[in-house]
């Protein structure tokens, strides 16, 4: 309480001051650092402190058995040693509905940035089916100025007691989908975020091509071929994705340049394999280019 | 102020009736006095109107006040800005309210009218001429609606030419903003731009026809055998509507679809959206579900369990059954067996039925003696094209 007050006092201080001070227009340029992982996009969920040690103690036990089953493989130490050619290490499957838990779906809509809808859920067949309709229509606020996406993307990976992870995928060279499409094309978002700021929004793309129809396909693209962009613009400087720490997996799709309408996308699994006639190790040029060119 | 909706349009085919004024009066010089009189005076009236409509061309209402939107009328209304004056006072905002009207115009995709926006720009006068001038953006506005300009071509997949790369060195010189701009899209705009294992058209085409027959092919790509045919229903007795039929069908689907048996059904499920560049079209398919015999039996021998290694030399037990199956083809899919692709110009039931009746002679004798259902989705889309 006698925080709550002084926190008042003070505000209500800096208000005084900020009102005396009428011709100072300029806003505070924040450009330089990330204040949260959200950029802003994070929704606050009020909760008293009362429900989240209730809801704490809940999930505390699921959290012991995952600690005790890390513990296990710790004494174990019977790690895969042999990655054998052409074998596919299957990371997510949708064949189980609780599978589709650990993935979450945003569109523009979301955040009333748009009017595009999507959902991810089993298809009759028994896969994950990530679909909806897609709309640049722009919503009237006078402020955004495109819209029309829609995304899924895997939760961030997790050990017990919520302490963050991420996966190694240093033994693996290949990315493999067996996916069923409309035509469309998507793109794979790879998300490398690492402790500090700068990295948070380090994603690496690639493009899923899909041929429509009734018939699967299976999509193999090599980790070289994922070029580097952060906020959805592609940098200068590029770099191969660091493989041992991927924090999580998505797709998107847009509806901008007439793309507009309905879209489906069924996904049986999203794999690994080990190619050894895949030796590139990344597929876009390095060289040095002039100085104060780049990253400006 | 412009005050009528056709104001544009009467401006334009005043000036071109100007021109042609001037041109009657040089071809023409033994006319009569008065008739010269008359024309003086009517050239005097269109003069002050053209000197009205410089006055009153407003730049951000004018794009909307054009009678036809075209191609033609948009690159004019770039030619009327740029020989208003010299100065050219106000081409930022001119060049941001003609790129807000660009699809209007459907010029949104056409690289000559980026280059003619461009060309809006004086030559010269925003180069750089020293070392901080082109490290602090030198002109920031006109550097931003470059950039801006360059987006909306991104955005719309227009890939630029290396004529623009000039122009735009011409403006802003080797450091500027736009410059980088164009580099960055050069690099990364020529590796995506073939990189679709599936080649449509850029353009697709408008035509439903052309597309279905495009969308067939792309899905019969999985099969190299498929065969594309099309039908006309008019061949079929008692068809009701009359229309096109694009059907896909390999010679491994029809020997799968003799082998179905008769006493289970087969099929036709629709319509699916196939999505070719921007266009979409509505597909159907004939599908027969799995036999039991033929579902995938997955080997439960763990290569990596130790604790029970059979020696093949000591086999005393029950010898093992033969799991080998013959190895499914790629149409019998893990939820069915695919038998037949469609597009049909109407996308009704009848069509459909046409659909089977020309599978029956061209090939597939024994569906006639099949169960055949019709498992329509609800209809999310209502037109066939969209667009």
């Amino acid at each position: 309480m006698l925080i709550q007050l002084c926190r008042k006092v003070l505000t209500d201080q800096v208000n005084n001051v900020r009102a005396l001070r009428t011709i100072h227009t300029t806003v505070v340029n924040k450009t330089f650092w990330e204040k949260e992982k959200k950029s802003g996009y994070a929704q606050k969920y009020p909760l008293t402190s009362k429900k989240m040690i209730l809801d704490g103690l809940k999930e505390f036990k699921s959290e012991l058995n995952l600690w005790k089953e890390e513990m296990k493989e710790k004494f174990e130490s019977d790690p895969i040693l042999v990655f054998r050619p052409g074998e596919i290490d299957v990371i997510w499957k949708f064949s189980e509905e609780q599978d589709l838990d650990k993935w979450v779906v945003t569109s523009d809509k979301d955040h009333n940035q748009g009017l595009s809808v999507a959902s991810f859920e089993r298809s009759p067949a028994g896969f994950g089916l990530f679909s909806g309709n897609l709309s640049s229509e722009l919503p009237i606020d006078g402020r955004i100025k495109k819209a029309g996406y829609c995304n899924i993307k895997s939760m961030r990976q997790r050990k017990s007691f919520k302490r963050e992870t991420s996966f190694d995928w240093s033994t693996y060279n290949t990315l493999v989908m067996r996916v069923r499409g409309d035509g469309r094309p998507y793109l794979i978002n790879l998300s490398c975020e690492a402790y500090h700021d700068m990295t948070w929004n380090d994603i690496y793309h690639y493009i899923l091509y899909t041929r429509g129809g009734p018939h699967w396909q299976v999509t193999k693209i090599p980790f070289s071929k994922f070029f580097y962009a952060s906020k959805g613009r592609v940098q200068d400087k590029q770099v191969a994705f660091p493989v041992d720490r991927v924090t999580s997996v998505g797709f998107s799709v847009s509806g901008r340049a007439g793309y507009d309408g309905n879209f489906s996308l069924e996904v049986d699994y999203i794999g690994l394999e080990f190619d050894p006639h895949e030796t590139e190790d990344f597929a876009y040029e390095t060289y040095k280019v002039d100085k104060y060119i780049v990253q400006t | 102020m412009i005050r009528c909706k056709n104001c544009f349009a009467s401006f334009v085919t005043n000036r071109l009736r100007l021109q042609r004024v001037f041109q009657l009066r040089q071809l023409c010089t033994s006319n009569e006095k008065s008739e010269e009189q008359k024309e003086s005076e009517q050239i005097k009236r269109e003069k002050s109107h053209e000197q009205f409509m410089k006055q009153a061309l407003i730049l951000k209402g004018s794009f909307e006040y054009v009678a036809t939107k075209d191609k033609g009328n948009y690159l004019e209304m770039i030619k009327i800005f740029e020989n208003k004056d010299v100065h050219r006072r106000n081409h930022v905002e001119f060049i941001y309210a003609a790129l807000k009207n660009m699809e209007e115009f459907n010029v949104h995709k056409d690289l000559q009218v980026y280059k003619a926006l461009i060309d809006v720009m004086p030559k010269g006068k925003f180069i750089p001429q020293n070392l901080f001038q082109a490290e602090f953006m030198h002109y920031p506005k006109q550097q931003q609606c470059m950039i801006d300009l360059l987006e909306q071509m991104e955005d719309n997949g227009v890939m630029p030419d290396y004529e623009m790369e000039d122009m735009l060195v011409n403006i802003f010189g080797r450091r500027g903003h736009p410059v980088r701009k164009f580099w960055r899209m050069m690099y990364w705009m020529p590796k995506f731009k073939n990189l679709s294992p599936w080649v449509v058209p850029n353009p697709p085409p408008q035509d439903a026809f052309e597309l279905a027959q495009l969308a067939v092919e792309r899905m019969c790509s999985v099969d190299v055998e498929s065969v594309i045919n099309i039908y006309n229903t008019e061949d079929v007795e008692d068809s009701v509507d009359h229309t096109w039929i694009v059907s896909g069908q390999s010679p491994e689907q029809k020997e799968l679809l003799t082998r179905h048996p008769i006493k289970s059904a087969v099929y036709i499920e629709g319509p699916f959206l196939i999505w070719l560049r921007d266009k979409s079209i509505n597909y159907f398919i004939l599908r027969g579900d799995l036999p039991s015999n033929r579902q995938p039996v997955y080997d439960e021998d763990e290569y990596d369990d130790v604790s029970h290694i059979d020696v093949p030399l000591f086999g005393f037990g029950k010898p093992k059954k033969n799991k080998l199956i013959v190895k499914p083809s790629i149409h019998e899919q893990s939820d069915g067996i695919i038998y037949a692709v469609c597009c049909t110009g109407m996308s009704t039931k009848d069509s459909l039925l046409s659909w089977i009746r020309l599978l029956e002679k061209d090939g597939n004798p024994t569906i006639k003696d099949l169960a055949i259902l019709f498992k329509f989705k609800s209809p999310a889309d209502k037109e066939l094209v969209t667009t």
